[in-house]
Formats: C-alpha cells, structure tokens, sequence
C-alpha cells in the first residue's frame, strides 16, 4: 500500500486516527493513474549490472530499466545488543507500531519503550491513548536536552507542538517518563518478564551498581533509526558515513542526486531527516528528474529548488536537534556481555565475534568469514551497525574505514524457481 | 605490529595460510598480511574436495569445459602426478581437522563419506564416464558408476530423469571458511602475525633480491616474501617485472537459505555443483568466466545456474536464495598451481594457482612451498609445479594449451 512506514494505510477499526496526508497521497496516484504505473505487493529483489532492476511481485520477475531512478526505500531501527533482546516480547518501537496500525493489538499488558528519539514518544502516546498499559518510557538522553528542543527547533513549531501533544497524552495517560536511563538487560524464561534500568552519563556509559528492575511483558526498544543503503549500494552510489543522519547513506547534491547522474535520493533511506522532509524531498527530486528529461524548464525549476529548499532547510533543522538528542552514542556498545547474541540469525555471541576481531576480522569480509556473522537470513543488515561499531572501538578507527556491509543480489529474498523462469522485460 | 620476520605472506587465502601455518609449526616467524578484497577465490568456493571427481574433469571441470568450447569433446583429466598430488592432500584432511580444533578450537566442518555423485542424464554423458573409469583403472574405491535404482535409492531428492551416476566415494567437503580462518588462526596461535586491510604498494629491490614490501600499512621486512595473492599473483609479480601467465577465472555462485533436509551427497552435473553445507545452506555453482577483475554476477548465468540446480534437485525450485557472489580463481594455462622460488629471485616464492582445486589441494601446496623454500625433502616432487615452467607459454585463453607440454604421461581418454 502506497504511504510507506509513516503513512501506511490504517488496516484495524482500533488502529489509531485517520492519517490526512497518507489518504492526499493515495488519492494523488489513483487520480493520476493513466501517467502512473502503480505497482502494488512488488518490491525490487535485485539490480544487475547497475541498471537492470529486478522486480517482482511474488511470482515471476520483471527486468525493468529506466532513463532516471528516484530511490525512496526508507529506514530501519536501530536495535544495539544487550543481554535478553532476543527474547520473545522484546521488539522495536516501529514494529510494534506496525502491529498496532495493522491489527490494533498491543505487544503486551505491561509494556515498556526504550532507546532513544521521538518515535518512541509517538508510539507510546498511541497505545496509551487506546487504553494500552505502559509502565514507562526509558530515554537515554537527559531531560534537560529535551526541555531545550522547543528553542533549537524554534523553525518548525508545527513539529513542536506535535511533540507536546505526545508528552500531554503521555502525561494524561500516567506514563512515567524516565530520562537519563537505558534498558541494560531484559530477563525471563520462555518469554519476557522484566526489564533493569541502570542511568547513564552523556554518552550513554550505564552505571549498573544503580540498577533498578520492574516487571514488563512487553519491550519495544528504538535508538533511532538507520537508512536502507542496499538499493544505494548496489546501484554503485557513493555513500559516506555520518551518525547525525543515521550512519552510512549516499552523497548528494542540491537536487538530491546521488553520485549517479541518473539516480536520486529521497526520504530517510537517504540520511534521516524525518517524513516532512521526504516529502519536500520527492517533490524536489521529482522535478529535478523531469528537468532532467526535459519534461521541466530551467525556471520551473529554478523556482521549485528555491521553495522547496527553503522548506527543506526547516525541516532539516529540526530533524538535526532532534537527531542530536537521540543519536547513537558510544556507551551502547558497553551493554553487550560475553553472552549476548549479537548476530541473531547465526545465534552468534558477542565473545566469538570478540574473538574474530581480535584475530584480524577487522572487516566486513574477513569478520564474515571467520565467525558467519552476518551470513544469516538478514544478511548482516541488522548485526554489522553494532558489529562495525564494537570493530571501530576495538580497532580504533573511524567508521568510515571500518566500512559498510557489502551488499549483493538478491536484495530481498527470491526463489530458485523464480529465478529460473523467464523475466519479463519492460520499461 | 613488527614489521620484520623470517617469512612474509602475502595473501590469507586458504593457500596463504596454509603456507603461514606450515612455516609456522616449523618456528619460523611469520607475518601473514591480507588486502580484505571482494572477488577471494576461497570465499567463493564451495569447498568440495574432490580430489578425483575434479581430476577427471567432472566437478567445476565439466562446467569449465562446456564454457570452454562448442566442440563435442569431453573434459580431459588432469595429469595423473597432479591427481595423485590431489589425493595425497584430500587425505590429510583426516589429520588436519583434529589437529585444527585442538589449535584453534574450530571445527572445520570436514564431513566423512558424503562422496560426490557426477548425475548422468544422457547416452552420452554415460559413455564419457565409462571412458573416465576405464583411465582411473575401474578402481571402486576411486570412482563406481551406479545406476538409476541406486541413485534415486540413496537420496530421493534427486530428480528421476537421472540415466545413472558416477560416485567418488573420497570426494567429501569442508567448510572453506572456517579452514581457511582455522588455518590462519592456528598460524597465530604458534606466533605469525596477522595484518589485514592491508594492501601491497610496492615490492623493493637491491641486488637481485627483494628486501622489502610496501604497504598501505608501512613497510615490511623479511628474508622471504610468498606470493599468495591467488587472482592477483601476477599484477603483485608484475611490480618486479615477473611475468606469470596467470588470469582471474570468475565463478558465479548462489547460496539459498538453510534447509533443515539434507542432501545425502555432493552433486555434480554438466550444468552446475549443488552441494548443502553442515549449516544448511545449498551452495550452486559455478560458472567460468574470463572476465578481468570484475567481481559482479550476471543475470542470464545465474538464472542458468538455478535451471541446473532444479532440473537435478527438482525440489530447490521452491527454495529462497540467500545470496549470489563471485570469486575470481587464479588459473594457469596448463590448470596447474605455481608453486615454490621464482626462478630469476632466489627469496620471491609462489604459491598461488589452485584454480578449481584450491581448497583441496592447500595442505600439501602449503607443506611442498615451506619444505622448498627451507630446503626440506619434499613428500612430492614440486617440479612439476614451478614457476619455471611458463617460459614461453601463453596465458590462460578459451583455448587451452595441450596439458602434453607439461606432463607426457597425461594420455587422455578417448570420448566416444
């Protein structure tokens, strides 16, 4: 369904409220149907020899081509290793949020939110407001960084006051808000039963001889989210690494053209900036390609550039205090014991993978080999943020040198069979 | 990291530390330094140890052969002083896994008495192989034709559109992988060292010897450098004018999901390898490509692959692929490794070539590399091997030198 994470279109009568600009953003592309191919359930699964996108829609593919690309696959969470996250009742914030809007079920009876950044406070002013229990909300920055948001995001008061109307909710509904603390572990048997909290200093080292424990079945944990890069990545962009954006994501210029003349950027698959400004940046994108095609004049969009890059600047300030509250900081990489799982497709622990550090897997190929990390079904998407990390840490390097994963068909998974039949082509 | 010692490796392939380990257990000192490059021929292996179903052409060879040519040939065996080099290493593998598990404690995954079935689906596949177990002298513990009834008995996953197969009982697998680290891991274990990430600049000269080798991590320091760079050996023997008619030969390979159900064999057919590791995971490969340094994978070829895996395993068609990658194998013209001293720079060593049989052949190429380099009496003659031998020949083409250059007593079988 057209809307993306953000907007996606509300399945269940308990889900939260109607969503105005993902119904605006439907009606746009029904209305428009006879210019646009709206292909539905059809996800691109890999990219041959740098054009070729393959596409398919569960069955068999379609080998498209195209004179010019806007990229748009969004983000994921941010979920560093501590001892208990992979117990059944431990999830992100986004994927409880999905369950919410698609089912209108909450995750658990006594639900906790932790990590880091405002997704955390919209997901549990919703699951308050549908009478959902939450004991708490743990946010590793301090309270003072958040009181001081208001003055740094002054440009965007409309975010503002989305942001108030979360912690009023919050604040109506008795959940306790708590600052300065992290999640250090999560503990039960079969399934989740508590969760201990330790307070942190600035940057997020815990203090666990002040750990304090409480009774949870439900743990949805977000320390912000990290830009999609394989689709940037197999298309050959350049990419850079930068932790204010959510880590690595691709180079841009002013018409959010990535290092490819042919290939935009858009959204927070881009570098994280929040859904106002992926909306400000398809639109830029999308004359920018038209001009590109000549389908735009030089002053269309001269004038477009100038509009939308001034709206864009807003809302770029505000997601940049926003991300300098939240943004991953070293201590999180102190919450892995000996124990954990930090590779949760390979079931690997943090001291194997320790220990193939240690022994030279300094990179992603080399680390690869050595312990299975990342050979998995998510294919190192979720472990290599903390894994590169813990790598640059021990190794002392920065993370650009350390690297992203390397990313190679298929990008979603498709089947032998699939593979075999013969591909469309079109476009 | 001190940058000076005994040996030198370059390259952490499954020959470089091999060659690092046995230097290593011999007390030399050892650095082992690696680039971390896409396109590393054991990271794109399947691990098969087919000592004898590569020998007689019927493992990647096959694959090879048909990419080779249009003709009706069959693939050629490899000399037999090659196939009993390969023998000889597949059967240290019954030391080397205990031996690596008590040093590093890793388990290189070596399996016992899976064997490798070469499927058979036409008359004349048939006859081929009859051609291929007259040549291995109709020896049942080298190679068996089994029939029909005793393919589809010993693993019913096969498809039944099988004519019969050929069965390499000594022809098991290991997990490439875990060997290669347990390898280098063991090598560290007896005081080499370890650089990674780190890639050669420049090879320094004074008086017809190499005295130092720089690198995107400084300099280094020793009285012998072993050229292990696989693929890129000749670009690395290039920086000091040595020219070895080695190329890059890509293999395109697809790795699906783990499935719980396990293949009771290794399987070759003329289409492709399919072969399930101890993780579970169906391993497809190979293609054979001349194509440079590109370490890419192409649609048409992978979609052939998968048509091959399915018409031999009709029950993979539902199964979901969890990656598709390539490794460039170094190969030789003659599809022999270069082993051992340079023959113009007395402390510059090879040991590179393995092609489609690096991973079985590592151990022995390791031990006759040190034993050369130390002046040891070698198990086997490494002549046959050295580098020496190129003069005059030309590189690896899609049209092969005739192996009877380099080994007289190679007699082909006839294909019918």
């Amino acid at each position: 369904m057209p809307g993306g994470q953000i907007h996606r279109a509300p399945r269940s009568p308990n889900a939260p409220g109607p969503d105005p600009d993902g119904e605006r953003i439907r009606r746009d592309l029904v209305a428009n149907r006879n210019l646009i191919d709206v292909r539905t359930n059809t996800s691109v699964w890999g990219v041959f020899d740098r054009k070729r996108v393959c596409v398919s829609d569960g069955d068999a593919s379609t080998i498209l081509t195209a004179k010019q690309i806007i990229l748009a696959p969004g983000a994921q969470e941010y979920v560093p290793p501590f001892p208990g996250w992979t117990l059944p009742g431990v999830m992100t914030a986004g994927g409880a949020q999905a369950l919410l809007k698609m089912t209108g079920v909450a995750p658990g009876r006594r639900i906790v939110l932790a990590g880091s950044g405002p997704l955390l406070l919209a997901v549990a002013a919703q699951m308050a407001k549908l009478g959902h229990q939450v004991v708490s909300v743990f946010q590793a920055a301090s309270r003072r960084s958040w009181m001081m948001l208001p003055l740094r995001a002054w440009q965007a008061p409309q975010k503002t006051l989305e942001g108030m109307k979360y912690f009023g909710t919050l604040k109506r509904t008795g959940v306790k808000m708590r600052y300065g603390r992290m999640v250090v572990s999560a503990h039960g048997d079969q399934r989740l039963t508590g969760i201990s909290h330790a307070p942190v200093d600035a940057s997020w080292r815990p203090d666990l001889s002040r750990t304090e424990t409480i009774n949870a079945d439900a743990l949805c944990i977000s320390y912000g989210l990290m830009p999609r890069t394989d689709l940037f990545q197999i298309f050959g962009c350049k990419m850079r690494f930068c932790e204010m954006r959510g880590g690595w994501h691709p180079e841009r210029d002013d018409q959010l053209r990535t290092s490819r003349r042919d290939v935009f950027a858009v959204g927070d698959g881009a570098g994280v900036s929040g859904a106002s400004a992926a909306i400000l940046e398809g639109k830029l994108a999308g004359n920018a390609a038209a001009h590109a095609l000549g389908a735009c004049s030089d002053a269309c969009l001269e004038g477009v550039s100038r509009r939308l890059g001034r709206a864009l600047r807003r809302v770029h300030t505000f997601g940049a205090a926003i991300n300098q509250i939240s943004y991953p900081r070293a201590g999180l990489l102190d919450l892995v014991t000996d124990d954990t799982i930090v590779c949760r497709c390979e079931e690997l622990m943090w001291k194997e993978v320790r220990t193939g550090i240690e022994q030279g897997g300094t990179d992603f190929r080399t680390l690869k080999s050595a312990t299975r990390l990342g050979m998995g079904p998510c294919q190192a998407k979720f472990c290599w943020p903390s894994a590169s990390r813990q790598i640059a840490r021990l190794t002392e390097r920065a993370m650009k040198e350390v690297g992203p994963i390397s990313v190679r068909n298929p990008i979603r998974p498709i089947s032998l069979g699939a593979l075999a039949k013969k591909a469309a082509v079109s476009g | 990291m001190k940058k000076t010692s005994d040996v030198l490796v370059i390259g952490a392939g499954v020959y470089g530390t091999s060659v690092a380990y046995s230097f290593a257990k011999r007390g030399c000192s050892v650095t082992l330094i690696d680039a971390s490059k896409p396109g590393k021929a054991t990271a794109a292996s399947a691990g098969g140890l087919w000592a004898i179903g590569e020998s007689v052409g019927l493992g990647c060879g096959v694959i090879f052969h048909n990419a080779d040519e249009v003709s009706s040939t069959e693939p050629e065996p490899v000399p037999r002083l090659f196939m009993h080099l390969l023998k000889a290493s597949n059967k240290m593998f019954a030391e080397l896994a205990p031996e690596l598990l008590l040093q590093t404690g890793m388990d290189i995954e070596a399996e016992v008495g899976t064997g490798l079935l070469y499927l058979l689906y036409n008359g004349r596949q048939r006859r081929h192989a009859q051609s291929i177990l007259d040549w291995l002298g109709r020896d049942q513990a080298l190679a068996e034709e089994w029939d029909r009834q005793r393919v589809l008995a010993h693993d019913p996953h096969i498809t039944d559109d099988v004519l019969g197969a050929v069965h390499f009982p000594g022809d098991n697998q290991v997990n490439p992988l875990f060997l290669n680290e347990a390898l280098k891991r063991a090598a560290i274990n007896l005081g080499a060292r370890f650089a990674g990430d780190t890639h050669v600049t420049d090879l320094l000269m004074a008086d017809g010897k190499i005295t130092g080798v720089a690198t995107t991590q400084g300099v280094f320091c020793s009285g012998l450098v072993i050229n292990a760079a696989g693929a890129w050996a000749a670009k690395l023997a290039n920086m000091i004018d040595q020219d070895i008619p080695l190329v890059p030969v890509r293999g395109q390979i697809i790795g699906t999901e783990t499935l719980q159900d396990k293949l009771k064999s290794n399987i070759s057919t003329v289409d492709c390898y399919i072969l399930q590791k101890a993780h579970g995971e169906v391993l497809i490969g190979s293609t054979t490509e001349m194509v440079g340094f590109d370490t890419g994978v192409n649609y048409e070829m992978l979609t052939d692959l998968a048509r091959g895996a399915i018409r031999a395993i009709p029950a993979l068609e539902r199964v979901n692929i969890k990656r598709t990658w390539s490794g460039l194998r170094p190969g030789t013209p003659d599809e022999l490794p270069v082993l051992g001293q340079s023959p113009e720079i007395a402390n510059f060593h090879y040991a590179t070539g393995g092609f489609r049989t690096g991973i079985v052949s590592a151990p022995l190429c390791g031990e006759l590399v040190v034993a050369n380099a130390l002046g040891e009496k070698p198990r086997m003659s490494i002549n046959p091997f050295l580098p020496r031998r190129f003069n005059g020949l030309p590189k690896l083409k899609h049209v092969k030198t005739p192996r009877s250059a380099i080994q007289p007593d190679a007699a082909p079988p006839q294909s019918v």
